[in-house]
C-alpha cells in the first residue's frame, strides 16, 4: 500500500523528444503522484508511445527532464532506468516470442536476485492472471492476442518498480477481451500502483482515470479531471480536427 | 555393405565439426543480426593456440585445449569491443552490412598475422590421439570418437547455458527482442560480449578438434567456416537445434557423395541440396522468413 505522499512519484518537465530530424513531443510536462493513474489520450500518431518510450529511455531525450521519486533519469540507458524503478510494459507487448510464459515473467524478475521475493511475485501474478498459469509452459508466439496482453503485463508487475506505464493495452483486442484487460488495470490502481497509461479512446479510461491529459500533436491541449474532458470542445477538435 | 560403416563414421565425425562451428555462428548471427567473417579465423587461432601450448611450451593437454578456449574467448570479445559495438553505435541501421566488411577485414588480418608467425607449412596438431577400436567389421578410430563426444558434450553444455540460467536466458530474450530486454534491464551489451565470448571459445576448441584430423595452417578455419553459414542458411537462421540436426544430416550426406561419387561432388552437392531448400522454404528449414531469433 502506497504511504500518503506530497512529492510526486514521476515528474516529466519540458520534455522535447523525436526521431531523427523531426521533434515529436514539443515540451510535455506532467506528474503522476503515488498511488495514481494518470491518462494520457490523443490520436494515434501523435506521440503517446513516444512519451512512455522516451521516460522508459528507449528514446533519447533532447530538452526537458525526467525524474523518479527525486532522480534524475533523463539520460540515463533503458535498463538503467528500469534498474531505478520504471516499469514499461510497451505497446505491442514486445513479448519474446520463442520463450515460454513462464520464462517471459521471469525474465521480468531479471534484476532481482532475492528468489524468495520472485517467487512471491510470481503467485501474485498468477493470482491476478489465472489465465497465465494455466499457460505457463505455453511458448509466448502460440498465445492469443488477449493472452500475450496479459504476459506483457504479468511480465512488468514481475518488476520490482515504483511507477508502471502501459502503452495503449487496448489495441488490437476484441471489446470484450479490453473490458478484462482494463479490470485488471483497475485492480492494479485499487493495490495502490502508481500507473502512467496511454490510450486512444478517452471513453476507456473515463471511470478509472484520476487525472487526463489530452495530447495532440506532441503537447498537451487539455489537462484535467476525466468527467470533465468529455464534454469539452478540445476533444472533438483533437480527434476530428479543427 | 562393410563400406558404409566408415562413411558413416566419417560422416558424423565431420557433421560434429560443422555443428559446433554452426553453433557458434549461428548464436552471434542469431543474436546480433552479424555474420562474423572471422569465425573460421577464431577456429584457426584455437588450433595454433593449442599447437603452441602444447608444441612449444610443453603444457599438458588440458591447459592445451584450454588455451585454445582462452584465445578464442579474448579474440571474440576484442571483436565486439573494437569492432562490433563501435559499428553498431556509429550506424546501427547499416550494421549488418558493415559488420560483415569489417570482421572480413579482422578475418585477413589476423590470417596473416598466422601466416607471418607460424609459416604457411602445415604443422601437425599434436593434441591426436592414434590407434582405433575394432568394431567386427570395420575400425573406429579414437581420434573420430573423440571428436564427436567433445563436439556433443560442448553443443549440450551450451544448450544447458542458454536454458537452464539466467545469463543464458537473458541472451535468448535478447536475441528475441532487444528493446523487451532494455526494458527489464538487461544490459544489452554486456550480453552481446557474452555471446561474442561464449561463441569464440567454441570456435577456439573447435579448430583444436578440426586441426586434430587435418593437419594446421592459415586457412584451416575458412572449410568449416564455409560449412557453418551453409548449416546456418539451410537450417533458418537462429534455430540452434535445427543447425545441429542440419550439420550431421548435411555432413553425412557429403560423405556418401564423396563415396559414391567422388570426394570432388561433395561440395557442388551441398550447394545444390542449399539451392532446392532455398527455392521451396526461403527462411530454411527450421526458420521463419521474417524473423530471427534464437
Amino acid at each position: 500500500m502506497v504511504e500518503p505522499s506530497n512529492s510526486p512519484c514521476l515528474v516529466v518537465n519540458g520534455l522535447v523528444t523525436g526521431y531523427d530530424g523531426r521533434n515529436v513531443l514539443t515540451g510535455i510536462s506532467l506528474s503522476v503522484d503515488p498511488g495514481e493513474l494518470v491518462t494520457v489520450v490523443g490520436p494515434n500518431g501523435h506521440g503517446k508511445s513516444t512519451l512512455l518510450r522516451a521516460i522508459s529511455g528507449l528514446l533519447p531525450v533532447r530538452k526537458g527532464s525526467i525524474s523518479l521519486n527525486g532522480r534524475v533519469i533523463s539520460g540515463q540507458p533503458a535498463h538503467r532506468v528500469a534498474a531505478n524503478g520504471v516499469i514499461h510494459v510497451p505497446q505491442g507487448d514486445l513479448l519474446f516470442a520463442g520463450m515460454s510464459v513462464l520464462e517471459n515473467l521471469l525474465m521480468g524478475a531479471y534484476l532481482d536476485s532475492d528468489q524468495a521475493a520472485v517467487a512471491r511475485r510470481l503467485e501474485e501474478v498468477f493470482t491476478l492472471l489465472p489465465k497465465l498459469a494455466e499457460r505457463q509452459t505455453q511458448i509466448a508466439a502460440s498465445l492469443s492476442g488477449g493472452e500475450r496482453r496479459m504476459v506483457g503485463i504479468g511480465r512488468g508487475l514481475m518488476m520490482n518498480g515504483s511507477v508502471m506505464l502501459i502503452d495503449e493495452p487496448s489495441l488490437g483486442l476484441a471489446p470484450i477481451i479490453i473490458e478484462q484487460i482494463y479490470e485488471v488495470i483497475a485492480r492494479l490502481k485499487a493495490s495502490g500502483r502508481t500507473i502512467l497509461l496511454v490510450e486512444e479512446n478517452p471513453a476507456r479510461v473515463a471511470d478509472i482515470a484520476d487525472r487526463i491529459h489530452l495530447l495532440d500533436n506532441g503537447a498537451f491541449v487539455w489537462s484535467g479531471e476525466p468527467a470533465v474532458l468529455l464534454q469539452r470542445d478540445e476533444l472533438l477538435a483533437t480527434y476530428l480536427g479543427g | 555393405m562393410e563400406i558404409i560403416g566408415p562413411v558413416l563414421v566419417s560422416g558424423i565425425t565431420t557433421g560434429a565439426l560443422y555443428a559446433l562451428a554452426t553453433l557458434g555462428l549461428s548464436l552471434v548471427w542469431g543474436s546480433l543480426g552479424m555474420l562474423n567473417m572471422a569465425h573460421g579465423t577464431l577456429l584457426t587461432l584455437g588450433g595454433y593456440a593449442a599447437f603452441t601450448a602444447a608444441s612449444q611450451l610443453g603444457l599438458p593437454v588440458p591447459l592445451a585445449v584450454l588455451a585454445a578456449t582462452a584465445v578464442g574467448g579474448v579474440i571474440g570479445a576484442l571483436i565486439f569491443v573494437l569492432v562490433a559495438y563501435p559499428l553498431s553505435r556509429r550506424s546501427p541501421e547499416t550494421f549488418e552490412t558493415t559488420i560483415m566488411i569489417a570482421t572480413f577485414g579482422v578475418a585477413l588480418t589476423l590470417e596473416n598475422a598466422v601466416l607471418r608467425l607460424y609459416g604457411g607449412q602445415p604443422l601437425g596438431q599434436p593434441l591426436s590421439v592414434g590407434g582405433a577400436i575394432n568394431l567386427g567389421g570395420f575400425a573406429l578410430p579414437w581420434q573420430n570418437l573423440i571428436i564427436v563426444v567433445s563436439a556433443i558434450a560442448l553443443m549440450g553444455a551450451t544448450a544447458l547455458f542458454l536454458t537452464r540460467t539466467k545469463a543464458g536466458r537473458a541472451i535468448r530474450a535478447t536475441a528475441q527482442n532487444p528493446d523487451a530486454a532494455k526494458l527489464m534491464g538487461v544490459p544489452v551489451a554486456r550480453v552481446y560480449l557474452q555471446v561474442l565470448i561464449l561463441s569464440g571459445m567454441l570456435a577456439g576448441v573447435c579448430g583444436v578438434l578440426v586441426s586434430s584430423i587435418t593437419q594446421l595452417s592459415p586457412s584451416l578455419g575458412a572449410d568449416p567456416m564455409l560449412k557453418a553459414f551453409i548449416m546456418c542458411v539451410v537450417a533458418g537462421l537462429g534455430n540452434l537445434p535445427g543447425a545441429i540436426i542440419t550439420s550431421f544430416g548435411l555432413a553425412i550426406v557429403e560423405a556418401l557423395v564423396q563415396f559414391l561419387a567422388g570426394a570432388r561432388w561433395g561440395f557442388p552437392a551441398l550447394l545444390a541440396i542449399v539451392i532446392l531448400v532455398l527455392i521451396r522454404r526461403p527462411g530454411g528449414l527450421f526458420g521463419r522468413v521474417e524473423v530471427r531469433r534464437l
